[in-house]
């Protein structure tokens, strides 16, 4: 863990938990695990704010505990990881996700969860259908049965799984023997957990359609104290969280499909789409490359609407092979040929356009020539590199220093004579993908960390100005449900003066800007993440 | 037969007969004979007679006197160098020799006087001689500036002296290379296009897309924005700067013999392609690009809360 990756952790943990769990966490991440007493001591603060922090973060998955490492009756540690809180940058993608795949629901019911960490079936479906109530319109209703179904396909596709079981918890488990409709458990998950993807049977759902609060006050209570509903439904003790790790071969796939249609065409994508969707329960998420699939089957697979016929997915799929980014192999000729899409390779591939792109944008197309030519190569002289860039020696010394400098490229040293003597040493310049993929990676966090820190300067900045907008809000809707003259609510509209007004306006552009910036920059992250990771694991 | 004749008559005792017999036999081998051709071509020739011949057509400046790896090397004077170099003392003679030797690679004046052992006051004095007789001249070299390099006047240098095409004087054309990438790139572009409105199957349109290096060159040789030739050669050094760019991508295929541009059976085809990303998130935002972006710590002197180039963006 780096500086950078504490920094950004801290300021995402105060964002969305404030302060004190910001102390805690960064603390814990800073120290490694550690036990209750050592925590207060060390961060001075109150027991009982540590104790609400942890549980925060527990409550979160972004703290696990453990007693008896250091042996029998050793107090119980905390360790936070990291990889987790950095989620939280990513939760409007997730959120996004889920709106794209099931709808209006299925983005309340992925919202809520990460909002809350984990909850219990029957709660996420009340709390969803009480808020889909509240944006409709009067005298309509949400069903809960309609919520429980796009709950139950979210976890038939995984989206969303059970949290681990706790071993205090082990009493409780026994409610978890009745399930309804066994699922799909072939895929494996960091949990060994069998009953993962196990929807229970929700009394619930047996009742049906259940008359909606459809007044504001009871929906807020019922939105806060979802676990205090006195009524039982049969899956309490059965908490459910997002996977992550699903979303994440979700998203892997998407940026394959969408490289693939930059580099050929839509049709070549929809392809790739349809291989990586036959393959995704088969394949294991750290394979290097999917399961192989023969051309009988794609072609069976492919959605009608596209229209492809047999010799023309032929011609697509020998295309696909041929291509130099190598994102589909072939694994062998019966069925028609068997074809694989090569998700490592593909990750590699993206990764090294995404320094391409770096060093292109941040230093111009001339230097990206040299660096491409320096991948191409391997490794070259400072005279072969003018020669084949065909750049000036002066201006090809010029960006290969700065590059050199600002580590995108290595310099190889090979002496002819022990000596080191600078007129008999080749001077190799190179590239290291890995190394350098990890360097943007930080680059990106503290990218990421500054945007933050811009976004709270400016909300600071103006925090007068955003407070008395806020009041005068407030007071003009209590005017108006009071039934208030047009006169007197245009007297209160006119507190706001125009250069406030219009100070407002670009602070709220400023913002938009800043976040969809953040947005931006973890797509970048995840490309880079995805494959650093799967370089340790092939 | 000229050989069958002079063995007939084998007493050939008179310096001038042997004198003629050895120019004779340079004339038949234009490459030079060794002494063991003249020893075995008149093999009752005294050692020291053949050598008073030799010396004497040397002095005469008739004959050329050449070392290679076997030994020494007799061979004729050029008549026209010897015409040419009527007049000269032999100091210059031996400085235009030596500038002969280099060919067109050309020889830099302080190796000049390593090979000839004279003062280097005394050559600079014969080079501008010899200069002004339009015997030799100086060019400049683009491996090193300054550096001025002498060759015989009706030679054109060599490449690795000019540098090729890419340079004029001894400057690199940075500009006309990157209007050659520019043009290459439109012209596989266009035929990318093309490829893809013609709604052909998708083998037939990415293999319509391909371009040889010579239809390459025709083109540009056709648009004419080139003064000097451009050789197949040159403009597939152009075509690969386009693969480093990452806008164009090659294979070579097998060709028949004789198809026009294959080379040993091969052909290099070129078309061009899209990128597959986009620019990346990162550089979206100013500290992506940012040139101080090591220096940057909250609350120091630079820092993303007072960030001009953040400003600027954010107001943009």
């Amino acid at each position: 863990m780096t500086a950078q990756e504490v920094r950004l952790c801290g300021l995402l943990l105060q964002e969305h938990f404030g302060e004190v769990v910001e102390k805690v966490g960064t603390h814990l991440l800073k120290s490694g695990a550690q036990n209750l007493r050592a925590i207060v001591h060390e961060t001075g603060v109150a027991l009982d704010l540590v104790k609400k922090s942890l549980c925060v973060l527990v409550q979160h998955g972004a703290c696990v505990f453990s007693s008896r490492r250091k042996g029998a009756g050793s107090p119980t540690e905390y360790l936070t990881s990291y990889d987790r809180i950095l989620r939280i940058l990513r939760y409007p993608r997730y959120i996004y996700t889920g709106k794209t795949l099931y709808g209006d629901t299925g983005e309340l019911i992925i919202e809520e969860l990460l909002q809350r960490g984990h909850m219990t079936m029957s709660s996420i479906v009340k709390t969803v259908a009480d808020r889909l109530t509240q944006n409709m319109e009067e005298g309509c209703s949400m069903d809960y049965n309609e919520v429980s179904s796009a709950f139950s396909k979210l976890v038939e596709t995984h989206f969303l799984q059970r949290c681990p079981p706790q071993k205090t918890q082990a009493s409780d488990n026994s409610t978890t023997t009745t399930p309804s409709d066994p699922v799909s458990t072939t895929q494996s998950t960091p949990e060994s957990f069998p009953d993962c993807y196990k929807v229970p049977h929700v009394t619930l759902v047996g009742r049906g359609k259940r008359p909606h609060p459809g007044e504001d006050g009871e929906d807020q209570r019922n939105a806060k104290r979802p676990k205090l509903d006195p009524e039982t439904h049969g899956d309490e003790g059965i908490y459910w969280q997002v996977n992550f790790e699903r979303f994440h071969l979700h998203f892997r796939d998407q940026a394959i499909v969408s490289a693939v249609a930059n580099k050929l065409d839509q049709t070549s994508s929809e392809i790739v789409r349809t291989m990586l969707r036959m393959s995704e329960v088969m394949t294991s998420p750290t394979a290097t490359c999917t399961k192989p699939l023969s051309a009988n089957e794609i072609f069976r697979a492919l959605p009608p609407s596209y229209n492809i016929a047999r010799p023309i997915l032929d011609q697509y799929l020998t295309l696909l092979v041929d291509d130099p980014m190598e994102f589909v192999g072939k694994a062998g000729d019966s069925g028609g040929g068997m074809f694989v899409v090569n998700l490592h390779r593909a990750l590699a591939n993206l990764a090294r356009a995404t320094i391409e792109s770096v060093v292109q944008e941040r230093f111009g197309s001339r230097s990206a020539r040299i660096f491409r030519l320096l991948l191409r190569k391997r490794h070259l002289e400072q005279k072969q590199v003018e020669d084949f860039a065909m750049i000036p020696a002066k201006e090809a010394k010029d960006m290969l220093y700065t590059l050199l400098s600002q580590n995108l490229v290595q310099l190889q040293e090979v002496p002819k004579t022990p000596d080191f003597a600078p007129s008999r040493t080749f001077y190799l310049y190179t590239v290291n993908q890995l190394p350098t993929v990890r360097m943007l990676l930080q680059n990106c966090y503290k990218t990421v960390a500054n945007l933050i820190e811009r976004r709270l300067f400016e909300t600071k900045e103006s925090k007068r100005l955003l407070e008395k907008s806020q009041r005068i809000e407030a007071i003009l809707a209590s005017l108006q449900a009071s039934g208030a003259e047009p006169e007197q609510l245009t007297e209160v509209e006119e507190m706001i003066t125009a250069t406030e007004k219009q100070q407002l306006d670009s602070l709220r552009l400023h913002i938009n800007k800043l976040d969809s910036a953040e947005n931006q920059v973890d797509e970048t992250i995840f490309l880079l993440e995805s494959y650093v990771n799967s370089t340790a694991t092939s | 037969m000229a050989e069958v004749k002079v063995k007939k008559e084998p007493n050939l005792t008179e310096p001038v007969d042997t004198e003629n017999r050895i120019k004779e036999l340079c004339q038949q081998f234009p490459q030079g004979i060794t002494d063991q051709v003249i020893q075995n071509d008149m093999p009752h020739l005294e050692p020291q007679q053949r050598a008073m011949a030799i010396n004497k057509l040397l002095s005469l400046g008739q004959l050329d006197l050449l070392r290679n790896s076997s030994g020494l090397l007799y061979r004729l004077k050029d008549s026209v160098s010897a015409s040419k170099m009527k007049g000269s003392d032999n100091q210059e003679k031996l400085v235009y020799q030596v500038i002969e030797d280099a060919g067109n690679k050309g020889i830099w004046s302080r190796d000049i006087r390593f090979k000839s052992n004279l003062p280097l006051t005394e050559i600079n004095k014969i080079l501008k001689n010899l200069e002004s007789k339009k015997l030799i001249k100086a060019v400049k070299s683009v491996a090193a500036s300054k550096k001025k390099v002498y060759m015989l006047y009706n030679l054109q240098p060599d490449r690795s002296v000019t540098g090729g095409a890419w340079y004029s004087d001894q400057d690199f054309e940075s500009e006309f290379v990157e209007v050659l990438n520019q043009q290459c790139f439109k012209f596989l572009q266009s035929k990318a296009e093309a490829a893809r409105d013609g709604k052909q199957s998708p083998m037939v349109q990415r293999n319509s897309s391909f371009a040889t290096s010579h239809e390459v060159w025709k083109y540009i040789s056709e648009l004419g924005i080139s003064k000097v030739d451009l050789s197949m050669d040159d403009i597939e050094t152009i075509l690969n700067t386009l693969i480093y760019d990452g806008k164009v991508e090659m294979t070579v295929i097998a060709a028949k013999e004789g198809t026009v541009g294959s080379v040993d059976g091969q052909m290099k085809l070129y078309r061009g392609v899209n990128p597959v990303l986009q620019a990346t998130g990162l550089v979206k935002t100013p500290c992506g690009l940012c040139p101080v972006f090591d220096d940057c710590h909250e609350g120091g002197e630079i820092s993303p809360s007072t960030c001009i180039y953040m400003t600027e963006w954010l107001d943009f």
